[in-house]
C-alpha cells in the first residue's frame, strides 16, 4: 500500500514542463532571396503551460536586430515541434550572435511566481 | 514429395537475405532543455511580506536544466524584482531572493555554487558538465514599511535562461 502511495507521489513531483531548441550553433546560408542569410531552427515546447515563443534575433551586447521569420511568437503545442526559419539581412550577419525563443506565460493564479524560459543558440560565425 | 523439398531448399536459401546488416544511426547534438519543475508560491506570513520560503508557508521554485553536452551552456536565472500583476500599490517594494544550486546528477555539478556569478537579481551558473542540475529559487517581497499589502492576486515572474557560449 505505502509503496503505491509513494509511487504516486514520484509520479507527482516528476511532472515537470521542459523548453528545448536546437541546433546549439546554427549556421546562416544564403536563402533564396538576395542579400538575406537563413537560419533553420526547431523548438520542442514540452511545457504545458505555454503555447507562445517569442523568437528574437541579439547581438554580443543583447541588443535586438531586425529580422524576418513566418511569425515573430509562434504558437505551439504541448509536446509538439516546430521547425522555423530565421531571416537576417547579410549586412546583419556579422552583428548577429543570438537566436532566442523566450516562453509567453500567462498571468497565473494567486500568489504565485511564473518561470518564464529563455534558450539562446549561438550563431555559428563563418572563417 | 518433390514440391516439399523444393520449397525447403527455397526457404533455406532464401534465409540468409535476411540477415544483411542493418545500421542504425544516430547524431548527439549539444542541447539545453528547460525544465520547470517547481512554480513556486508566495507564503503570507506577516501583513506586509510575501515569501516563497517553507518557514514562510511559501513553496520554493525549482528548475532543471538538462545539458546534453559539457561546456556548451550557461545557466541565468533572475529572480523577481516587480510583480507582474497586483493590486494597485502605493508605496515601494523591497525585493529580495536568491537562486542556489539544488539537486545534481553529478557529484562534480556542486562545485556551480561556489563559481556562481551573481548582480542584481540575476545569477549566472557555467554549465561545465552534462547531465541534469536542479536550481532552487527563492523570492521575497516586503511592502513599504511594513504595511498591509492590499487585498488581491500577486504573481512574479522567474527567468531561467540557457545561453550557448
Amino acid at each position: 500500500m505505502y509503496s503505491k502511495v509513494i509511487l504516486f507521489l514520484g509520479l507527482l513531483a516528476s511532472q515537470a514542463y521542459a523548453h528545448e531548441m536546437t541546433p546549439t550553433y546554427p549556421e546562416l546560408n544564403p536563402s533564396y532571396i538576395d542579400g538575406v542569410s537563413v537560419a533553420n531552427m526547431k523548438l520542442f515546447n514540452r511545457r504545458s503551460d505555454v503555447e507562445y515563443y517569442k523568437i528574437e534575433v541579439l547581438t554580443n551586447d543583447w541588443k535586438p536586430l531586425p529580422f524576418a521569420s513566418t511569425s515573430k511568437v509562434i504558437n505551439i503545442k504541448y509536446s509538439k515541434s516546430k521547425l522555423f526559419s530565421v531571416y537576417i539581412r547579410t549586412e546583419d550577419v556579422e552583428k548577429a550572435v543570438y537566436i532566442c525563443t523566450e516562453s509567453k506565460v500567462f498571468k497565473g493564479a494567486n500568489q504565485v511566481t511564473l518561470i518564464s524560459s529563455r534558450i539562446c543558440s549561438k550563431i555559428k560565425q563563418s572563417e | 514429395m518433390i514440391k516439399k523439398l523444393a520449397a525447403i531448399i527455397v526457404l533455406v536459401s532464401a534465409t540468409p537475405l535476411l540477415a544483411v546488416d542493418s545500421p542504425i544511426g544516430g547524431v548527439v547534438q549539444p542541447k539545453c532543455s528547460v525544465w520547470t519543475d517547481i512554480s513556486g508560491v508566495y507564503g503570507h506570513p506577516l501583513p506586509y511580506k510575501l515569501s516563497t520560503l517553507p518557514a514562510d508557508g511559501g513553496v520554493l521554485a525549482s528548475i532543471r536544466y538538462d545539458i546534453a553536452q559539457a561546456d556548451y551552456y550557461k545557466a541565468k536565472i533572475t529572480h523577481p524584482n516587480s510583480f507582474s500583476s497586483s493590486p494597485t500599490l502605493s508605496d515601494a517594494v523591497a525585493w529580495t531572493g536568491s537562486s542556489i544550486v539544488g539537486q545534481v546528477s553529478v557529484t562534480e555539478m556542486s562545485a556551480y555554487e561556489a563559481a556562481k556569478v551573481t548582480y542584481n537579481n540575476v545569477t549566472e551558473f557555467d554549465m561545465t558538465l552534462a547531465g541534469s542540475t536542479w536550481f532552487t529559487v527563492s523570492s521575497t517581497a516586503s511592502y513599504g514599511n511594513t504595511k498591509s499589502l492590499p487585498a488581491g492576486s500577486y504573481t512574479a515572474m522567474i527567468k531561467a535562461e540557457c545561453i550557448a557560449k
